[in-house]
This record gives structure tokens, sequence and C-alpha cells, in this order.
């Protein structure tokens, strides 16, 4: 049954083409497009921007350094603005003198972002906020700020916490397992079980721009320039948190054109954007609050830590019987509001024939509350589980892709280790013996990824506007955020092909809120969700020109016909330029939106990856080397090939940073972070970089008329969990915590000699 | 009770009011410099003239501004990105007479005498720099934070080694720091540069 609004079905191809040797899995659909979109693209569509190896279109202006972020916007008379923050975890701020501070010169506003009374929940609490001429002076100034606190006791450790389990010296979880009947019959009838606890640490987003702010009032109008993720997000934010302050905003307008980085960590406005606000408004000025970057690693979120115990069973055939996890998420205050963050995914591809059961409790402390970080709780869990499943298979004598391949039920995944193994060389490498006795030993690990992200069309659809101008330029506008993921990219290159002209034809802005609405860059939604909207935005504006030129020349409007830079009315062939002239002064304008996506089924819901790592240890210093990645990777239909690589790569080296260099430090005395700057908070450099490849496939799901899905995140998922499985291979010992530093090298070796 | 300066000794506490009185030359870069009288600067501001990209530039500072904002709040030249203020980024990466410097960790007045190099120079003409097209063609960033410093690190990565091998890249750019994790595309730019690859 076709619902009322949608035409009759159409057909097309959906599924991928063959991946190296295995065997292309394509196959009809009937899918039903909403009444008024673009008929859908699928596998057999030619498309030429699209999937192409077009450049990044805004890398020129980024590279030359003359693209302008939120840090390197600036108006006469700018004042700088800083916050004071609680050098205390846990209390009560007691007293609080501005007036000191106001008395400074250079000084222009000073409020307070705390009540004496008020409670003080982590180091780094935001108490109050001034504005000045230059940053040296607000210095001086919050030097000047009399700030008391009645301190408290305070945990900064998780499993400190009361209800954290109790760990044995070797540090898995000592706790007996609560009783399940049907997980315990599973395990005792399995050929071979495992059992073993697992721990990650605290990382921080480490965005290079860090949050901020700069905010210009004219009149009750206010422009918010903000580094962020979500440009409505932080607009309603603001809304609300102004109206809650009384003040009466006329329009409220927030730019984000270029954001340095964000990795989840920038959805909202936070007390830094309202202070901007407030601060501006009371300075008459504008004003610019940028965070420094002991702020940026203790204020702003971060990926909490997690601590997981997993048990299995595989019987004779080593397919999985019996799957149990617990874990525990380490993460900050708000725990006590149910919004921890902290809970861990695991695969759950391997285990749909198992008895399974899984549990997890998130453990509050006096820190800096967690943020979703690119693929929140997936690393931490994919870790454990890839791992915890190597050394189950190894116990079983089953090869590690021998182990995936009888447990692993996506189709798409079977293809892609398949092939990626072929690519990595897996079999060769991993049968190759390491001398004994040898000081370098290498090893090859494997781990899979999984993300699940259609695109959708958000509560009120999002939109995009589409100009056809007479000088034959195509401007494309949303008003959602490019966060170097390449929005603006994928934005011209289907408008590109769905008129048929060249890119340089056409040019995208986004990131301004009058522009029309469009998601916050989470989930990896960005790009699937606002592909569609492109579409049929550019599908509009083609009609209209269409309409436009039959009327023009008498002819019927099924009769034009777009391609290669030409347009044909009526057995007349126009040039683009020549046909854009007939429009006149006022452009073809109009909005596209996103239709939900379709009804039918689509080929696959979920993204699929997997990853091969190769490293190298040194067993006298106990560093790990990793030697070289490759890494396979579905994205839906990609539309910006070379971005989307960049994307994918960049994931996979973030991944070896977590897996063995990142590492938040608490000083459980002062509850402040020892590391929080880039000498002492390792993040991965460019000396750390291995052999490096990937490979990214085309997956037609059928779900919109564009179909792309998300991508951001599911390449992050698998990278440490492949690191860590080639550290336990080339130990013979595996190394149950992140990060993989030396010390814990040196202790797997030591412990695999008893 | 603690006060936020509690939090340490810090540079700008250390220079914060204190005159300093000194040789506006840059020892700690190598380079060559004729010497000059001392000169007593601070407390207060003063005007010097900086040389940036070639031509003199007028800038008013303090005894304890840094280059990097002399740069960015003085003469709006906001490629150089100031990241971590304390040299271990190299997102605010300029050259000082050719060498790479942490224009956070120079102090304004210390860079008097000297040419200073930034990003915008390579797209001052009619066609951007061979690097910047390399740095795009091979999509050596993604949110391009980092990448103006990481260009100036580049850069004189090929004016010291004209063709440089992968060791000496990463070598060059183990000061500049990329969250998006471009490294390998970096490297990349930089030898379709060194063979004279342009658009």
């Amino acid at each position: 049954m076709t619902a009322p609004g949608h035409r009759d079905g159409v057909e097309i191809t959906v599924g991928y083409r063959g991946l190296g040797t295995q065997p292309d899995r394509l196959e009809q659909r009937t899918v039903a497009p909403a009444a008024g979109d673009a008929p859908p693209w699928d596998a057999n569509t030619p498309l030429r921007a699209v999937g192409s190896d077009h450049d990044r279109v805004d890398g020129l202006a980024k590279a030359s350094g003359r693209a302008k972020y939120t840090s390197d916007v600036t108006f006469p008379g700018l004042l700088q603005a800083r916050i004071l923050r609680s050098p205390v975890a846990r209390g009560t701020l007691t007293t609080l003198e501005l007036d000191a501070a106001r008395a400074l010169p250079g000084i222009a506003a000073v409020i307070a972002l705390k009540q004496p009374g008020q409670r003080v929940r982590f180091v780094g609490d935001a108490i109050a906020a001034v504005a000045g001429t230059d940053l040296h002076r607000v210095r001086d100034a919050l030097e000047a700020i009399r700030a008391d606190y009645a301190a408290e006791p305070h945990t900064v450790d998780y499993l400190q916490h009361e209800d954290a389990p109790a760990l044995a010296a070797d540090g898995s979880i000592a706790d007996a397992w609560p009783s399940s009947a049907s997980v315990e019959q599973a395990l005792a009838a399995a050929a071979q079980t495992h059992e073993a606890t697992y721990r990650t640490e605290v990382q921080t987003h480490s965005s290079l721009e860090s949050h901020g702010a700069v905010a210009k009032w004219n009149g009750d109008d206010l422009e918010v320039w903000c580094s962020t993720q979500a440009t409505f997000g932080v607009r309603g934010e603001l809304a609300r948190a102004l109206r809650g302050q009384r003040i009466d905003v006329g329009t409220l307008t927030v730019h984000a054109e270029f954001v340095g980085g964000g990795f989840g960590s920038k959805f909202g406005a936070g007390i830094e954007g309202l202070a901007c606000c407030l601060l501006a408004r009371e300075a008459k000025a504008p004003v610019k609050l940028m965070l420094d970057r002991f702020e940026e690693h203790t204020t702003t979120g971060n990926r909490p830590a997690a601590l997981l115990q997993l048990r299995a069973g595989v019987d004779a055939d080593g397919k999985l019987t019996a799957w149990d996890v617990r874990s525990f998420g380490g993460c900050g205050f708000n725990v006590e509001k149910g919004e921890g963050g902290g809970n861990v995914a695991v695969p759950d591809y391997y285990t749909k024939g198992a008895k399974t059961r899984r549990k997890h409790l998130d453990l509050a402390t006096d820190t800096d509350p967690a943020r979703p970080m690119r693929a929140p709780g997936y690393p931490q869990g994919w870790f454990g589980a890839e791992l915890f499943l190597d050394e189950l298979a190894a116990k079983a004598g089953i090869d590690p892709l021998e182990f995936r391949l009888r447990n692993d039920r996506d189709t798409m995944r079977l293809d892609q280790w398949r092939f990626g193994a072929e690519r990595f060389g897996w079999a060769e490498a991993r049968a190759r013996r390491n001398e004994p006795g040898a000081r370098l030993v290498r090893g090859v690990g494997l781990a899979s990824a999984r993300w699940g992200q259609l695109g959708n069309p958000g509560r009120q659809p999002h939109g995009i506007q589409c100009r056809i101008h007479q000088d034959g330029s195509v401007e494309v506008r949303s008003g959602a955020q490019d966060i170097g993921t390449g929005l603006k990219t994928v934005m011209v290159l289907i408008t590109a092909d769905e008129l048929a002209i060249p890119p340089a034809r056409v040019t995208a802005v986004t990131g301004h809120t009058g522009d029309p609405s469009g998601p916050g860059s989470g989930g990896s939604t960005t790009t699937p969700s606002l592909a569609p909207a492109v579409r049929h935005a550019a599908f509009l504006a083609r009609q209209e020109l269409a309409a436009l030129l039959a009327k023009d020349l008498g002819a019927d409007a099924a009769q034009v016909a777009f391609g290669d830079g030409t347009v044909t009315v009526g057995g007349r062939a126009l040039s683009w330029a020549d046909a854009c002239k007939r429009i006149g002064p006022n452009p073809i304008d109009v909005r596209g939106k996103r239709f939900p996506n379709y009804d039918s089924e689509p080929f696959s819901a979920v993204v699929c990856g997997c990853q091969f790592a190769e490293v190298e240890v040194d067993t006298w210093t106990g560093l790990v080397r990793v030697v070289r990645m490759f890494g396979v990777q579905d994205c839906g239909l990609v539309i910006a090939k070379k971005l989307a690589e960049s994307q994918v790569l960049g994931a996979m080296l973030q991944g070896i940073s977590y897996a063995l260099h990142e590492q938040r430090i608490l000083d459980r005395t002062t509850g402040r972070m020892l590391n929080g700057d880039f000498l002492r908070y390792k993040i991965l450099g460019s000396e750390d970089v291995p052999e490096l490849g990937c490979h990214l496939m085309t997956v037609h799901n059928g779900h919109t008329s564009t179909p792309a899905a998300g991508l951001g995140e599911p390449p992050s998922v698998a990278a440490p969990a492949a690191v860590a499985n080639a550290v336990f291979h080339a130990l013979g010992a595996p190394v149950r915590h992140l990060p993989i530093t030396p010390d814990k090298v040196l202790a797997a070796l030591a412990a695999r000699r008893q | 009770m603690q006060s936020p300066s509690d939090r340490g000794f810090s540079r700008r506490s250390f220079l914060k009011g204190s005159a300093i009185a000194g040789v506006a030359t840059t020892g700690l870069t190598g380079a060559v410099a004729p010497p000059r009288e001392p000169q007593t600067f601070g407390p207060g501001a003063h005007e010097v003239t900086l040389l940036v990209n070639g031509k003199p530039r007028q800038v008013t500072v303090e005894t304890r501004t840094t280059l990097l904002e002399a740069l960015r709040d003085g003469l709006d030249l906001t490629g150089c990105k100031q990241v971590c203020d304390r040299g271990a980024c190299g997102g605010c990466t300029v050259l000082l007479d050719g060498q790479p410097v942490n224009s956070c960790l120079l102090l304004a007045l210390d860079a008097v005498g000297g040419a200073v190099t930034t990003v915008e120079s390579l797209s001052d003409g009619t066609e951007p720099h061979p690097l910047l097209q390399s740095f795009v063609h091979c999509d050596a960033l993604q949110c391009g934070y980092c990448t103006p410093g990481m260009v100036m690190s580049s850069l004189a990565c090929l004016q010291q080694h004209g063709k440089p091998t992968r060791d000496q890249m990463r070598r060059d750019l183990s000061g500049n720091l990329c969250r998006c994790a471009t490294y390998g595309r970096v490297m990349e730019a930089i030898e379709r540069t060194a063979q004279g690859g342009g658009k």
C-alpha cells in the first residue's frame, strides 16, 4: 500500500559492488519517494562530481590562514574576557567580591556566574567573568576578585565510589556476578570459556580551537560567533538563558562559518557563551571570550573512563553461546541527574546466537561532566570486547579472523573481513613468528566497527536554500555548520550533479542561523540528513529554470533537458551561461527540504567497517609503535571521496592516540588535572604516524533520494581495539588497560614470564 | 583559600609590570642580526616597528606582549593561532629570519629587527603558493585550525631540505599537533610541492 501523498513505487538498484574478489551484492527494490521529492539516485545512476576526488571547497581559505574562525573574529573596540574558576572540587561559594576588579584600569564589565551560597561542583566550575581591553588586564582583574569557598571532601576517582566494584590485585573485578540462570547454563555447557576485566581512562576532546564566543549587541539584537557543532542549538540555548536573566532579545543570530574541531564537545554555548553575551551587554561593547588550554581540558567535557568485565563461552565449533557483560562508567558530578554519559557499547553482531546479559552503572565523581565524544561509549566497549574475543579465540585455538568469520552476522562485514584481510596480508603477517628473545617483537590484530546513521528530517524538517543567479553562479546555503567534515563540499558536488554543471559554478555557505535550519553535527548525522535536502533544493531550482526557459522559448517544460553544462529546450541547445541570462536580476530562489527516509527497509540500516593493525613493541622499554594500519569502511553513498578518506584516516590515528597515549590524570588531593596542557597530555603527533591506508566503499541503501550514511564516528570505533589486539599478538599477553603505556607493557611481559 | 594566582608560576606573572632591558635580537632562534644598543622598555605600552611579510608595520605592544598577540590582535594577521600557549602545538608557527618559531613563546619586542613571515604571505600574489595548492589537492586538512602552522613548518622543511625524506618531514612537523590527524596527507603535500606540483 502506498501512503497518501506518496507517488507510485520506483524500482531502484541497491547494495554494493564487489569488494576485491567478493561478489557484487546488488538487489532490486521498490521505493516510494514523497510527492515533490527528487527521484532516487541508485547504484546505476551515473554521477560526475559526486564520488569524485574533488578538492575541499574551502581548503584554500583554511590553508592560507584567511578563514576566520570564532577566535579570529574582531571588531573595533572589541573587549577580551575570561572566567574565574573554582580551585576547589566540592563545596560552597561563601564570598564573592567583585568591586576591586571593576575598579581596575581597562576593565569594562565584571559579572558573577555564581552567587555566595551556591554549590561548587568541580575544579574549574565557573564563578565570575571579566571583560577588558586586553587579556593581560583581564587576568590582572581576575586576580583582584575575592572568592572564598567552604570546601568539602571530594572524590575524583570513580573506583573509590561506594558503588564501585572491588578490584583484585591484578585489576580484575572481584565481586561475584549476579546470578543469571540462562547465562550460567550456557557457560556450563560451553566447550571453552573465558573471563576478564578491561579498563579505559578519561580522554579529553582536545579540539585545537577552544570553546568560546564573540558577542555583539546591536540595540536589542544579538549577534554571536561561536565555535560550535550546532548553530541552532546554541541559538536556542542562548535565547532561553537570556530570557532566564530577564533580557529581551530582538533577533539572535549565531555564526559558525569555520570551526576548529569539536568531536562532540561543542553542542552548546555553555557558560562561556552565556558569560560572553552578558559581559557584552554590560560593557556595551563587543566581547570575545575564548577558553585557554587548561580550561579546555578541564571544563568542556571528555570521554569518560570505563571498567568492564566480560565472560563468555563458545561451543565446539567456536560459536559464541554465552555472553555476559557488566560495565561501569567513571563520570562527572551530573550522574545524580541521570546524565552521566558513561554507558559502554559492545558489539552485538557476534552474539546473536548466544545467551546474553548486559548491565551498566555510571559512577559520579566531583569532576567536569562527560560529553559525547566521537562514537560515545563505543571505543571503550569495542576495545574490551574485541580484545576479550581474541583472548577467547586463542584459548579455543582459533585464528582471530576465522573466529570473527564464524560469529559475525553482518554479511557486509563478512565481505569486508575477507577483503581487508587480503589487502592487509593478514594470513602471512599473523603466521610470522618473532625470534625467541628478540628485543623488538611484532604482532597484528584486527577489530570491527559498526554505526547506524542514515540521517533524519529533524523535528522541523531541515532546509536548504538554492539560488541560481543570472551570471550562471549557483549559491547553496545551510544554517548548519561545517566542522571540517566537508558539508560545504558535499553541498557543492550534489548541486553540481543535479544541475549538470561543473562544481566551480557552485558556492556553498554554511554556519549562519539566518539560513535554513540543519542538524547539530553529532552522531554522524549532518551529511546523511542534509544531502537529500541539498538535492531537493537543486531539483526545485532546476524545475524553476526549466519552466522559465520553456515559457521564454515557447516549449514544453517537460522538453527541457540538462546535461554537461548545457540546457536543451525543445531541441535548441543553450549553454548554461546563456540559459541563466534569462533569469533576470532576481535569482531563482528556492528552498528544498529533507523528506523522511523511505518507508521501505534500507539495504543496510547500519554502516560496517573493520580495521587491521601491525605493531612493533620494544620489549626492553615497553614502547609500542604502530607500524601499519588498514581500514575498510562503508558510509552509504560516498559524496566527497577525498574528504571522506581524510575522516577515516584521521579517525584511525585518533584511535591509535587513544590506545597508546591519552589519559587525563587528576590529583586526588586537590581534584585538579595534573596534565592539563599539550606538553603532558600527549596526543598523537607526526612521529607516531604509521603507514596508513583505507578503502571506502559506497553502499546504496536506497533510503533517500541521495543516500549518504554517517561516517564521522564509525572509523573511530575499531582502531583502539585493533591496536590492542596487535599488542596481544606481539607480546603473547594482553594489556587490558588503555592507554597501553610502557609500564603496562613491561608488567604484561613480566606476568607472562611467571 | 586559593585564588587563581595559586595556579603557579606563569610567564605572565613573571613579566607583569616589570621593565626588561635587553638587546632586541633573536638569539634563541639562531638568527644573525647586527648588534644593537641596549634599550629599556616598559612598563606600559610602546609603539614598535615589526618587519612582517616584507613590510614595516607599526604595532603597540607591552613588554609582556607576545609576537603571536602582536600579529593577531595588533595587525589582524589571524592565520597563526593560539592553541596551547606553551609552545607545545605549533599552531602559532611563523618564520623569523627564515626559521620556524612558536610565536606564543617569543616576545614581540624580541622580534623587532627580525624578518617575520606569516602564512598570509603565501597568498599575497595572484596565484597561491604551490604548497598551499598541494595542501588543498592532498586534502591535508580537516577542521583547518592547525593548518596555517602546519603550512609554515612544512615551508621551513622544504626550504631547509629541498626534497625532504619522510623522516625529515616527521621530525620537522613533530612540533605541530593536528587533532583531526591529517599528518599523512600533510607529508604528501610536502612531497608533491617538492616534486614541483602546483595546481
